[in-house]
């Protein structure tokens, strides 16, 4: 299953919300059926000061988080780390262990939105939210078939092209580093991970697209 | 029909002699265990009850092994009926005794019988369309030939172990591609066979003729819950289903009557083409997708990756 995650600009002189009806109603032409709500939410936690070292080296961050699809496992990641696929009660032991990391709470982001699936594609087009503001559009899109991501690049791109114009992206950097190794739910986690990353460090879209 | 009741008959005589049997070691092990039971009778001394005892468990555990012998005796006499029966498991079907409301045997005969005409009806044919090439050696060939084979269509009682050889030889030819051969049902083999990391395919096997195939993605379950090769269910994919019919069309396609060999081994470097499934693009728009799907169909000679609407 080779998916990749993108971000879409928001379109000139229009609105976040209005772009993403511009998005979905393009898939709804080219014939993908609508399939109902999905969510990818991210958690941030702060390395305790408590457990840091004595060299003062600074703290890692960790992310906690979830998506839809997999509604039975909750994924915890390091940037550029290891990727954790745990059941869904992972949350509780993260309260547990709270005076080793420390939930930054204004830090917590999700993607919402409509879940579409066009022949053997699923195409998932979010907005994502950041506390009370919208931040921006994430696109993900899944060739289900394929098991080697790297394989199925050329069909993801044509597919992108065809709804998303301009705005498709380049090859993801997970695909690059699996070779022809399987694609897994993590890589996808990666990418949003990713991809939320750099959307906390853009600046705020003006308040026309709070929901 | 007559050859199955028949052949039946053979072994009526054993089973009931084995039936027999087996009554008499169950009888025998219940005196075993009603001497148990019983204990040792009443009798004037201590010595006499254990002697008494002893010699009357003796002499059951004797009838037990006794009978024993003989089942297992009798036992290889009756064989495996479902093996010596010509239509194998199928063949069990002619004692369903409601023939009126279940023809089902009948007409499982009528199809054999036609299916094995049809093989060899083709045999000749393609003996005959041979001599009519254009090349003067074959026509020579011919000639001699020309006395009809009255040979039964031998392709369809090829031993076991030639099959296990044409398709261990064809595993080898193909590294990317890997065949596991089994033999659930009687005689016939099935394979799943392992394209890369793109697909599997089912193959229903009869003798050397494939009669079924289903194509389904590298991460779908091709067993059934209690662990067989599923042979009925459909790819969840569209684009596995695109194929599956395709590899139909190349069953239909690759015939070879006197060659059956050489029709597998087509038939698998056909299959083989889809290594590149999702990296192929058409060859005659050149694109990757049409209609959602990428190009599913190969060309049955060059093998050249097309959409299913852009071939001829």
């Amino acid at each position: 299953k080779g998916a990749t995650v993108a971000q879409v600009p928001v379109a000139e002189g229009k609105s976040l919300q209005q772009t993403v009806e511009l998005l979905t109603r393009r898939l709804e032409l080219l014939g993908a059926d609508k399939q109902g709500p999905f969510c990818v939410d991210c958690e941030t936690y702060h390395t305790a000061a408590a457990t840091m070292g004595a060299q003062g080296q600074t703290g890692k961050l960790m992310y906690v988080m979830h998506n839809s699809e997999y509604p039975l496992s909750c994924f915890a990641l390091f940037e550029n780390g290891p990727c954790l696929i745990a059941d869904a009660n992972f949350d509780v032991l993260m309260v547990k262990l709270k005076g080793f990391f420390q939930n930054a709470k204004a830090n917590k982001i999700e993607s919402r939105g409509t879940r579409y699936q066009y022949c053997d594609f699923l195409v998932k087009v979010g907005t994502v939210t950041m506390g009370p503001s919208a931040r921006g559009i994430a696109v993900e899109v899944e060739y289900c078939p394929c098991v080697v991501a790297n394989d199925c690049w050329n069909v993801l791109m044509e597919f992108m092209q065809s709804f998303m114009g301009s705005h498709a992206p380049g090859i993801p950097s997970v695909f690059g580093t699996k070779h022809d190794s399987i694609y897994s739910p993590a890589d996808t986690m990666v990418q949003y991970m990713e991809l939320f990353n750099k959307i906390r460090k853009q600046q705020q879209v003006p308040v026309a697209g709070i929901r | 029909m007559a050859e199955g009741v028949l052949s039946a008959g053979v072994n009526l005589e054993a089973f009931s002699q084995a039936i027999a049997a087996i009554q008499a070691l169950r009888s025998s092990v219940t005196r075993v265990f009603d001497c148990l039971k019983d204990g040792m009778r009443n009798k004037e001394t201590l010595e006499g009850r254990e002697k008494g005892f002893v010699a009357a468990f003796q002499e059951s555990l004797h009838s037990v092994s006794r009978d024993l012998g003989e089942l297992e005796r009798l036992s290889n006499l009756v064989g495996k009926p479902s093996e010596n029966h010509p239509l194998h498991n199928s063949g069990l079907l002619s004692l369903d005794p409601v023939q009126d409301k279940t023809p089902l045997y009948s007409q499982l005969l009528q199809a054999y019988k036609w299916s094995n005409k049809l093989q060899y009806h083709a045999g000749l044919a393609s003996g005959l369309l041979n001599q009519q090439s254009l090349k003067r050696s074959a026509n020579q060939m011919g000639v001699s030939a020309k006395r009809r084979p009255k040979a039964q269509p031998t392709t369809l009682v090829l031993p076991p172990q030639y099959v296990d050889d044409v398709i261990s030889r064809i595993d080898r030819m193909f590294p990317e591609m890997s065949i596991q051969l089994s033999r659930p049902n009687g005689t016939s083999a099935m394979l799943l066979v392992t394209l890369g990391k793109v697909l599997k395919v089912i193959v229903v096997m009869r003798s050397l003729f494939i009669d079924r195939t289903i194509v389904k993605g590298y991460n779908e379950n091709v067993y059934t819950e209690d662990g067989k090769l599923d042979i009925w269910s459909k790819s969840n994919y569209q684009v596995f289903q695109k194929v599956t019919d395709h590899a139909t069309t190349a069953l239909l396609h690759y015939q070879l009557p006197q060659m059956p060999d050489v029709v597998v081994r087509s038939f698998m470097t056909w299959l083989r083409s889809y290594i590149k499934l999702f990296q192929a693009p058409c060859q005659r728009c050149g694109k990757f997708l049409q209609d959602g799907l990428p190009p599913t169909w190969r060309d049955f000679r060059t093998l050249e990756a097309f959409h299913d609407t852009c071939r001829q």
